[in-house]
Parts: structure tokens; sequence; C-alpha cells
């Protein structure tokens, strides 16, 4: 482990060819549980999470689901907000915004993001405590698993499998309870109403969700995963990294415990595994950094422990950066994180400033394409215009339309307010006359202007062009 | 270096996955389907058919994409026209 480059594959701790084949050859990873510091934080993270992703759609806001990416109805509520397709610019932002926050936490400390939050992590969390509540620890997952098939192996993994679809359904449920009403959703389950599309996406989220927690697991770290491949590209020498005291541990060997080590010419590392066992990813932290390691720091937990009992130090393994473990400064506040705070923060700004002057009023002017122009009886040129009026906001306006750009340009439209309901768009037919005197080229250059009547600084302008014959051909 | 088969499958299946999300956002954001179907034979599907159709044939697509460059990598043990 020298140069973040060197986070290339290196051959996991399995049988040689383990890896080929289907993931039905693919020899299965048994972590086995852990207690201590880090195990307690993932574990609030997963509950935080599931939490989150489980409670939120039940949430009510204003007699509304209070987070509904309402894909049939093309509109985002996302509490007091609400985004149109044409807010497509400010999805973009905070997708921004996503990215740079995982550019930052990476050069920082690593693969926080996997150990800790990801999707992947936290539901394979729930399927492994599944697979434990239903078939107990490690050694009797692997007994059970070598076992012949029988009565009582069949019922234990039916058992496991049913729980693991039923959590998966519901998983899918919810899903699908963010991008239509929930409500919506449970009572169309209930009473068989649901729709075609509904169950189908439900289906398929809950298939995913299964196989990704239940049976991909680490290979979609390994196989599936873009940031386990880029991150590298991240990291330096300063990056928080778990990593094995290698000057500290080695020559490894087992040892009666008050036995003298370095009488014995060995380093503190006794020799257990249990920092394989433990490994959701089945490699070997003691080889070094590896990509397929998610910074999931339950090797930190049970090699503490063991530290314990013998009486060494802990640390062993540990959160440390590449400097620290050659002896050298370490350097947080390093150009590069600082480069991508400062990023962030002008991004966040930039995204808090955009929302906050962020007017729920559009206008689009689309000008008539079957005439130019056209001389009325009273001899005036006249336009004529659609304009198209969203009213993007979460209650109804009355708006005022003004024009100018010609003198004595006089608009006329059917009917005297303009009224638009909540969320909803108007196509507003409008006439433009003019004396032809007033016209000093074929095309001129005009501003609609939509004002709301009782808020001023609700305001939109959008520019059109108003066609006329060439002046002096009259 | 052998590339296991579940790598393979993945290596087509999965990054024509999130192109083809990507597809749908973008297309979706840009055209309402109820606008684009109003006219035709298919104006009762409702936006999330239409959304659920689109994605699949995007990533049909995106995936017969994987798939050919799968295919143009594999090694070729002979150079055209050499002996």
């Amino acid at each position: 482990m020298n140069k973040p480059e060197s986070t290339a594959p290196r051959p996991a701790n399995r049988d040689a060819g383990a890896d080929e084949g289907m993931y039905a050859k693919h020899q299965k990873v048994y972590p086995r549980e852990v207690h201590g510091v880090f195990a307690f934080w993932r574990s609030t993270g997963v509950l935080v999470l599931l939490g989150l992703y489980y409670g939120l759609p039940w949430l009510r806001w204003d007699g509304r689901q209070a987070v509904l990416l309402d894909l049939p109805e093309r509109k985002f509520h996302i509490f007091a907000l609400t985004f149109w397709p044409q807010d497509f610019f400010y999805l973009a932002l905070i997708l921004i915004v996503a990215a740079l926050t995982l550019f930052f936490f990476t050069a920082l400390a690593g693969r926080l993001w996997c150990g800790y939050a990801c999707p992947q992590t936290v539901w394979t969390e729930v399927f492994l405590r599944i697979e434990r509540l239903v078939e107990g620890d490690r050694a009797r997952q692997m007994k059970l698993a070598d076992a012949p098939w029988g009565a009582r192996k069949l019922l234990i993994k039916a058992t496991k499998q049913t729980l693991w679809l039923v959590f998966a359904a519901y998983t899918g449920l919810t899903f699908v309870g963010y991008f239509t009403p929930i409500l919506e959703v449970a009572r169309g389950l209930v009473d068989f109403s649901l729709g075609p599309w509904e169950s189908f996406w439900i289906a398929f989220y809950s298939l995913a969700t299964y196989g990704n927690a239940g049976f991909l697991r680490e290979q979609v770290c390994i196989y599936m995963c873009p940031y386990a491949r880029f991150q590298s590209a991240m990291f330096d020498k300063n990056t928080l990294i778990i990593s094995y005291d290698q000057a500290r541990g080695e020559p490894r060997g087992s040892r009666k415990r008050g036995d003298d080590h370095r009488a014995k010419g060995l380093g503190h590392c006794i020799d257990c595994t249990l920092c394989v066992q433990v490994c959701p990813t089945g490699i070997d932290i003691r080889q070094g950094l590896q990509y397929q390691c998610i910074g999931c720091a339950a090797c930190i937990d049970v090699c503490d422990q063991v530290m314990d009992k013998m009486g060494y130090p802990k640390g062993l393994v540990r959160y440390t950066t590449e400097n620290a473990l050659l002896g050298k400064a370490v350097r947080i506040l390093r150009p590069r994180v600082l480069f991508y705070a400062a990023l962030l923060l002008a991004m966040v700004g930039g995204l808090g400033y955009a929302l906050a002057t962020r007017l729920p009023l559009e206008l689009d002017v689309i000008r008539d394409r079957n005439a130019l122009f056209r001389e009325t009886d009273g001899g005036l040129i006249e336009n004529v215009y659609t304009l198209k009026i969203l009213n993007m906001d979460d209650r109804p306006h009355r708006y005022r339309l003004t024009v100018e750009g010609i003198n004595n340009l006089q608009l006329r439209m059917h009917r005297d307010q303009i009224d638009v309901p909540a969320g909803e768009v108007m196509e507003l037919p409008v006439r433009l006359q003019v004396d032809p005197g007033e016209l000093s080229a074929r095309s001129n250059k005009i501003a609609f202007t939509l004002q709301d009547r009782d808020d001023p600084t609700l305001t939109v302008t959008e520019d059109a062009r108003f066609l006329g014959p060439a002046p002096g051909t009259r | 270096m052998r590339i296991p088969v579940i790598q393979k499958i993945i290596a087509i299946l999965w990054p024509s996955f999130l192109m083809a999300g990507v597809a749908t956002v973008l297309f979706f954001t840009a055209f309402d389907p109820a606008l684009i179907l109003a006219h035709t034979a298919f104006a009762d599907v409702p936006r999330l058919g239409a959304y659920t159709v689109g994605f699949f044939l995007f990533w049909l697509l995106t995936a017969s994409s994987c798939l050919l460059t799968c295919y143009f990598q594999r090694p070729c043990d002979r150079a055209p026209g050499a002996s």
C-alpha cells in the first residue's frame, strides 16, 4: 500500500477460481457477527436510513404526501416546494451537490459512504440479520449449507426465503409509494385494484432488492459499483483508510495468552483470522488496501476485542492514513479537501440562492404560424400570439399582462382577467395591433410582461417579434 | 486473465440499465408522453405505462450496444489475411 494506484485489484482471500462461474458456484461469504464501536454506528446508520426510507412516504404536508415525485402528474412535491419538468435545472444542481458531497467525504475519510450509508450495505445488513435470526450464527449457517437436504433444512431455508421476500415486497411497495401516492398504492393492494404498471414496478423493485441484498451482496460492490473503481482517484496519503499496522503485527503467529511474543519473535497479530471471518466481502485486511474493502470497520471492532483479550493495545487494525503509518505528519486540511469543500459550498450556495429566488410562474410566447401579420379593417397591423402561462404555485393567482417595445401597441384578448388555478397551465390567445406608421422595421422586438396583481415581485418577461410590412411600402 | 461469467453478464446488463435510466429521465423530462401519444393508437396508455415501456426500449437499445462492445472485445486470434 503505497500510492493510491496500489488499490488495484489483488486476489482476495478466497480459494482460487471460486469467483468463476455464476453466483451459484461463487463461494458464499458468511460474515461473522461483530460488536463494537463501529458496529454500533453502522447499526444506527442502518436504522436511521431505513426509518427515513420507509417512513418518508407516509408523511403528510398541507393535505398531500410530503415527498411525492408524482410521475403520473409530472410534478415533484418536496415538502413546501413543487417542481415541474421545466425545473430540471434544480435536479441537475442537486445531483452535482450530491456527487461533490461524496467526493468531499471520500477525500477526507475514505469509503464512509460504502460502509455506513450505501443502500447496498444497508439492505444487505438487514438481509444478513434475517439470515442470522433464522439460521443462527456463522458456524450454524455453514453447517446448514453443508448438511444434506431434509425436512429441517427445507423448513429453515423456506422460512428465511419467505421473510426475505416479504421484506423485499414491502421495500418495493415503499419505492413505488415515492412515485404514486402511497395511500392509493396501499389501498390498491388491499382491494386488488392496483394498476398494472404500479404492480409491475413493485415486483421489479422487490426482486432487485431480493437479488442484490440476498444473493449478489458483495459482488455488487466488486462488479457493479462504479464508485468502487474510481474512488482511488480521490484518495491520497492523508485519506483516512482502514489499515493493518504491519510494523506492529508482523511476524504474525499463534501463541498462548501470557506468552512473551517478543521472545518468540512474533508481532501483535495472533493470526486468529477473525478479521477475515467478519469481512462482508471476504478479504484479508492484512494484505493491504484492496478495492473490495467497503470500509465497514468490522475488522477493527473484532481485532480490538482480540487485542483486549491478549492485553495488547487496541488499534492493530484501525482507521489511519498512509502518512500516519509511515510516521509522517498527517494533514487534514490539504488543497484537495479545501478544493472540494469550496466547490461544495459554492454549489450549495448556488442551489440555495436559485431556490430562494425561484419564481413559481413561467411564460411562453408562441407566434401564430399561419400568417405573418394581417391588416385590420381599420388599417392597423395585427399579429396573433398564443401565451402559455404556467402557475407553478400551490395557490391560484391573478395576473396582469402588459406589452412594450413599439409605441401605441394595443393588446387585445377575449377576457378581462387572467386567473390561473394552482398548478395549472393556461393557453391565452392574444392579438397585438399597431398603426403601421409606428413600425421602423419588418421585424420588431417586443416584450410581454406578466405580473401578479398582488405581488409585484412575481414578474416574468418574455421577448417576442412583431412582424409588419417593410417601412415605406405604404 | 479470465473474467467470471457473472462479470460479463453484469457488464452488459448493468451499465445499460444505468444509461437507460438516465435516457428515460432526460427524454420524458423534455417530452410529455401524454402529448406524444395523444393522436396515436396508444392514446389510452397512462403516463406510467409510457415511462415503463420507454425505459425498457431504452434498455434494449443500450444493452444491445453493450453486447456488441463485449462481442467485439473478444481477442482476434488471427489478423485477417494472415496465414
